[in-house]
């Protein structure tokens, strides 16, 4: 009987190809909106580290001073001041990794005269970056404690840098210049696919630094510092000045600009979270950390949660994407009304003839999962097209300071959306011939065969 | 094998009630050629969607082949129609779209035969109407009596235990009527038991037996009175 209904089906599908044809156009059109917004919400939600993202936090205490405004959220409050950077690195807790980071720029050159000099930024962190945020390597390593407390003029560079400035070859052992300072690259990264750049808090969906660099050699040469300083008022005046001079008073002072991450284990959370409460009691002997005592410790996950909920361009996007989906869905509807209804005569003969319902809902079903098969394919490649528009659209908006290779993955279809797309296409077909069926298949047997 | 005992169909709307067959008792036997006639709006075609099991009905019982219809589910009602009744309509009703062989198989389909035993009763069935040689046409590529012999023999493929035929001549010119009409009595000379509704007197009187529905109520007339009737009038 199936192969019976589904010759039938398809036979159906071709008799009146206007009809199926704008009924697959309805399904395709909208699902294709559906999934292209669906695909950018659904990478963009993406958490980096999933794997433990839950135990990577980003570590906040409120140093600020005795007049500063309450905090309304962790994402409202200050970064970490350096001096408490390297007493909480001192911490010991078993199980526990912590490093930080912030931004440094420059000029980078390399001995080959043909490579162009480039303006550039790069990370300033400590060794445990790399064995926290486990960045792939291509070449070599990251840098260790050992190498980050003798001061060693250390770098690693991106694949795409070492593409640039070094063929794609092993660089491992050769020079880069950042500035006046000559750095030796210990280690090359391979494509590091982080969906958010969550470690200098931007969260941007960008490619992560092509450059790292040890902070101890930062510190020791004075390189720039590319930060937001949050200070008290009495350095408040001089606070800009803190990007490339005033090196002693900026590690001495009360201004936060630092990003502390720890990676902790469960069983250690609550411990840790004690051990900053300690801290910062300590530190208020000596006049520090004047207001009540107040830690954030905020895992990858609600960090992400916190930044898709803020994103309104995608909520309203997604919502308008909905809504033109149902009234393709209710156009799908009308049209196979219509396409069914035709064929009354043809079912009341049939039913005469000996067809029970479920047999003719059954014929009916079949043409229209054939319909939803054809419309989710139709709107997988129309969701292709979409999300190639919406990131050059993305890039435009940009003036195109942003990359093609940093925010593609944003853009790009996965099994898990083709395979959601096929499924809410197949599922939203069937719910809009649910009433088109229903009347068909109640047509009663004796109602269209007299003579007309 | 059809005994209707009290059978009374009722259409109802919010405001009327329409009586369009009241307390019928008839028994049909085993290859019987009964005519129906009777007005326009008397209730035959009723009395036949009711023998046919295309519709329900309210009192009454209906024993087909020894089984009361009354309130079998829809699905048993298919199965019955599709198994003991054949039905050869006015206007044809073939499925225009499908070559003849196709719509013969329509009902043949339904009952979950092999394809070995569905082409052979197909055949056998063409061969019977005498459109062997047409199996591969078009409905539209045939003449009116043709397409009567079609739907007859998609009737007789399934080997019913009787056959409903409403007005089977009544959109064929008097050639094609008598042919039908000698093909539907050649039928029942096999022992096809035939049920026909018509509005045409003579033809009636070719049948065994004779019903006359009048206002929904049925008078039984055997053949006999009947052409009495027909000679005085």
């Amino acid at each position: 009987m199936f192969s019976y209904n589904l010759h039938l089906a398809i036979k159906s599908l071709k008799d009146k190809p206007s009809l199926t044809f704008l009924t697959v156009l309805a399904i395709a059109l909208g699902l294709g909106l559906y999934t292209t917004v669906a695909t950018m919400s659904y990478q963009g939600s993406q958490v980096p580290l999933a794997h433990k993202s839950k135990n990577i936090f980003l570590v906040q205490m409120d140093s600020r001073e005795i007049t500063a405004d309450p905090v309304e959220h962790q994402a409202r409050l200050v970064d970490t001041t350096y001096k408490d950077t390297i007493n909480l690195m001192a911490m010991n807790l078993s199980g526990v990794k912590q490093t930080f980071n912030w931004s440094t720029y420059g000029i980078l050159n390399v001995e080959d005269e043909n490579i162009t000099p480039l303006r550039t930024t790069a990370a300033v962190t400590s060794s445990n970056f790399f064995t926290m945020f486990e960045p792939p390597f291509l070449y070599g390593n990251g840098w260790d404690k050992k190498v980050e407390d003798s001061g060693e003029a250390v770098i690693v560079i991106s694949k795409l840098m070492n593409d640039k400035l070094f063929g794609g070859e092993n660089s491992v052992g050769k020079t880069v210049r950042i500035n006046t300072h000559v750095l030796k690259v210990i280690g090359v990264l391979d494509t590091w696919n982080l969906t958010r750049k969550f470690y200098d808090r931007s969260y941007r969906s960008a490619s992560p630094d092509n450059f790292f660099i040890p902070y101890t050699f930062a510190m020791e040469n004075n390189l720039p510092r590319r930060a937001g300083f949050d200070c008290w008022a009495a350095n408040a005046d001089i606070a800009r000045s803190f990007r490339n001079e005033n090196l002693d008073r900026l590690m001495n002072s009360e201004c936060a600009w630092v990003t502390f991450w720890a990676e902790i284990p469960d069983e250690q959370i609550e411990n840790y979270n004690q051990q900053l409460v300690n801290y910062i009691d300590s530190q208020k002997s000596l006049g520090r950390f004047p207001r009540e005592t107040l830690t954030f410790l905020t895992n990858l996950n609600d960090q992400l949660l916190f930044i898709n909920g803020r994103n309104q361009f995608i909520k309203v996007f997604s919502m308008l994407a909905t809504l033109f989906f149902a009234v393709c869905i209710l156009n799908a509807v009308s049209i196979l009304l219509a396409k069914f209804m035709r064929r009354t005569k043809e079912v009341s003969l049939r039913r005469a003839l000996g067809a029970k319902k479920k047999t003719i809902i059954a014929q009916h079903v079949i043409e229209v999962m054939i319909i939803g098969i054809i419309g989710g394919v139709v709107g997988i490649v129309i969701s292709y097209f979409g999300l190639q528009g919406m990131m050059n659209i993305q890039i435009y908006a940009s003036d195109y300071t942003t990359r093609l290779e940093d925010i593609e993955p944003l853009f790009q279809l996965n099994l898990v959306m083709i395979g959601k797309a096929f499924a809410t296409g197949t599922v939203c077909t069937l719910i809009a011939s649910i009433y088109p069926i229903w009347r068909i298949c109640n047509v009663p047997p004796a109602s269209q065969l007299k003579a007309q | 094998m059809l005994k209707m005992e009290n059978v009374s169909k009722i259409y109802r709307t919010e405001l009327v009630e329409t009586h369009a067959l009241r307390k019928v008792d008839l028994h049909i036997k085993r290859g019987e050629f009964v005519s129906v006639t009777g007005p326009s709006g008397s209730g035959k075609t009723t009395f036949l969607n009711l023998a046919g099991a295309l519709e329900t009905f309210e009192e009454g019982d209906y024993f087909l082949d020894g089984q009361n219809v009354k309130g079998l589910s829809d699905d048993k009602l298919s199965e019955i129609r599709n198994q003991k009744i054949g039905f050869i309509f006015q206007s044809f009703n073939l499925l225009p779209d499908l070559p003849i062989f196709d719509n013969v198989d329509v009902p043949l389909r339904y009952r979950g035969m092999s394809a070995k035993e569905r082409k052979e009763r197909i055949e056998h069935a063409l061969e019977t109407v005498g459109l062997a040689s047409r199996m591969k046409h078009l409905p539209t590529q045939l003449s009116g009596g043709q397409q009567q012999r079609v739907a007859i023999a998609r009737a007789i493929a399934g080997d019913p235990l009787f056959l409903l035929a409403d007005e089977p001549t009544g959109n064929l010119d008097s050639l094609m009527a008598q042919q039908v009409m000698e093909l539907l009595e050649d039928i029942n000379s096999k022992g096809t038991t035939i049920i026909m509704v018509t509005h045409d007197d003579q033809l009636a009187r070719r049948a065994h037996r004779n019903i006359q529905i009048f206002d929904g109520q049925v008078s039984d007339i055997e053949r006999a009175v009947a052409d009495d009737v027909v000679r005085s009038a």
